[in-house]
């Protein structure tokens, strides 16, 4: 149980650092002068120190909003398979819950984009919502087919199960899942080929959009929201699809885990320097091609069985 | 080590469908030949059979490395267009991809009583066949309806290390002649495309 809520909190501590390394690492192949690693916790105190504005139009939802973009996110943290052998962890929660979950704290993303009407928010939130209504089926998809070849609809029991006893003659539709689950990390992280977490530019804004209008401590709710989202789907990623290292002894084992995210994060810098940018109306092809890989994951475990 | 292998070459071949720029497709095509090459040293060397071990080494240096170089050589001195849009839309190949593969693995499912060991490759390979005629039917331009083609054949390769445990090296020997043969006319192809265009 302590190594449960302990792993937890090294989640949370952790997360704005991999967003934080993300952007290093990108910096250093661009041959720019990185910034330093812990600018993410710097840029968080920041932001609790600042004035906190809000609009006059605004009502109440956008001082609610951002609490409740955030509590969905960390009730998630708690049903993640675990990190070391002999955490406790929560066995029961399958793909539906998790998707829902995420898909909960993206709806309240939303609100106050909409809420304050200025037409940068509205435009950002149509989006996001454009976005997430193509996400949320393919994650069902993966995540469900991962865990029926895992042998139990619980998350974090096929979590242990493909790091226990793996099944090998599965591979063929574990790959098809794990390169659809790769591309929705992308997406619905708002990442490079999908949105610019960098910029302000009126054409490419998603995320950035819908947040302009926030300041101070709900900026930094939101942000934080980010950067657990990042950890989230890159912890599901490291111990669904990369089941290795969790039967070491426990320090080891999180060791190994932590290897596993920033080998996660240096792919998705990667990714980020390598492309441009999608227009928007070629996202659904993007997306159509994950739940395309989601379904054939499926189908060929089911009729194939390989 | 197989499946794995397998399913590199069936989601290269589904990326291929969905790419829109010329060099990029013949990256892909190289890949899937990679994978095939890759597939036909480890069968081989699990049989023990020294043929299909030499026609995966044939496979890597012709298949993965020469004909992709040739081609974009052949398509960099005739300036084709590298701008490739399938005529079919994305949206309908969402729907069109899942519906030939789900078609395909049933349509396999009876010849996989008749074969002993590896009978699911042999439906990931007549499923290869149809994603590859698909790559030759949505696109207009000649190279990427020849890329199509030597993916069909790759399908086929795939069909006869699987299935059959090693075909006749003659045969194999005859296809990969065969190939060289097509480049030829594919050079002769490109330019009278050139002479039109």
């Amino acid at each position: 149980m302590i190594l449960y809520l302990l792993t937890i909190a090294f989640l949370i501590a952790i997360a704005p650092l991999l967003l934080t390394f993300i952007k290093a690492l990108k910096m250093r192949l661009l041959f720019k002068r990185p910034l330093p690693l812990l600018q993410g916790y710097r840029d968080f105190s920041k932001l609790l120190k600042k004035e906190t504005i809000i609009s006059e139009e605004a009502s109440a939802i956008t001082r609610v909003a951002p609490f409740l973009v955030l509590s969905p996110l960390l009730v998630v943290l708690f049903f993640l398979p675990p990190a070391a052998q002999g955490a406790f962890y929560v066995s029961f929660v399958d793909a539906f819950t998790i998707t829902g979950l995420l898909a909960l704290s993206t709806f309240f993303l939303m609100l106050p984009g909409l809420d304050a009407g200025s037409s940068f928010g509205g435009m950002g939130s149509s989006r996001e919502a454009f976005i997430a209504a193509l996400v949320e089926p393919a994650m069902v998809l993966t995540v469900f087919s991962v865990s029926m070849m895992a042998g139990d609809l619980g998350v974090g029991q096929a979590g242990v199960n493909l790091a226990t006893s793996f099944p090998k003659e599965h591979m063929a539709s574990f790959l098809f899942a794990a390169i659809s689950f790769f591309i929705l990390l992308v997406a619905e992280n708002g990442r490079v080929p999908v949105d610019n977490p960098e910029t302000h530019l009126e054409l490419t804004m998603v995320h950035e959009a819908m947040i302009l209008d926030l300041t101070g401590v709900y900026l930094a709710l939101i942000e934080s929201a980010a950067s657990v989202k990042f950890v989230i789907f890159a912890s599901l990623f490291a111990s669904l699809f990369l089941p290795f290292g969790l039967t070491l002894a426990w320090p080891l084992a999180l060791l190994v885990f932590v290897g596993k995210l920033f080998l996660i994060a240096i792919a998705v810098a990667l990714i980020e320097v390598n492309s441009a940018k999608l227009r928007l109306f070629k996202v659904p092809n993007l997306l159509g091609i994950a739940i395309v890989f989601a379904f054939l994951s499926l189908i060929t475990f089911y009729v194939l069985g390989a | 080590m197989v499946d794995f292998l397998i399913g590199i070459f069936l989601a290269t071949l589904i990326t291929a469908l969905f790419t829109t720029r010329l060099y990029r497709l013949l990256m892909w095509y190289s890949l899937n030949s990679l994978t095939l090459g890759i597939l036909a040293l480890t069968i081989g060397s699990q049989l023990g059979d020294g043929a299909m071990i030499a026609s995966g080494i044939i496979t890597l240096i012709v298949k993965a490395a020469a004909i992709p170089y040739i081609l974009k050589r052949l398509s960099q001195k005739f300036r084709l267009v590298r701008q490739i849009s399938p005529n079919i839309k994305v949206h309908y190949a969402i729907m069109l991809v899942p519906a030939i593969l789900v078609f395909t693995f049933y349509l396999a499912e009876p010849i996989t009583h008749m074969i002993d060991g590896n009978a699911n490759y042999v439906a990931v390979s007549i499923s290869s066949l149809f994603l590859a005629l698909l790559l030759m039917m949505e696109h207009t331009n000649v190279a990427p309806k020849i890329v199509g083609f030597l993916s069909m054949e790759n399908a086929l390769f795939l069909l006869g290390t699987t299935a059959t445990a090693g075909m006749p090296m003659l045969v194999e020997l005859g296809i990969f002649f065969d190939l060289l043969m097509a480049i030829v006319v594919i050079n002769l192809l490109f330019q009278y495309e050139e002479v039109r265009g």
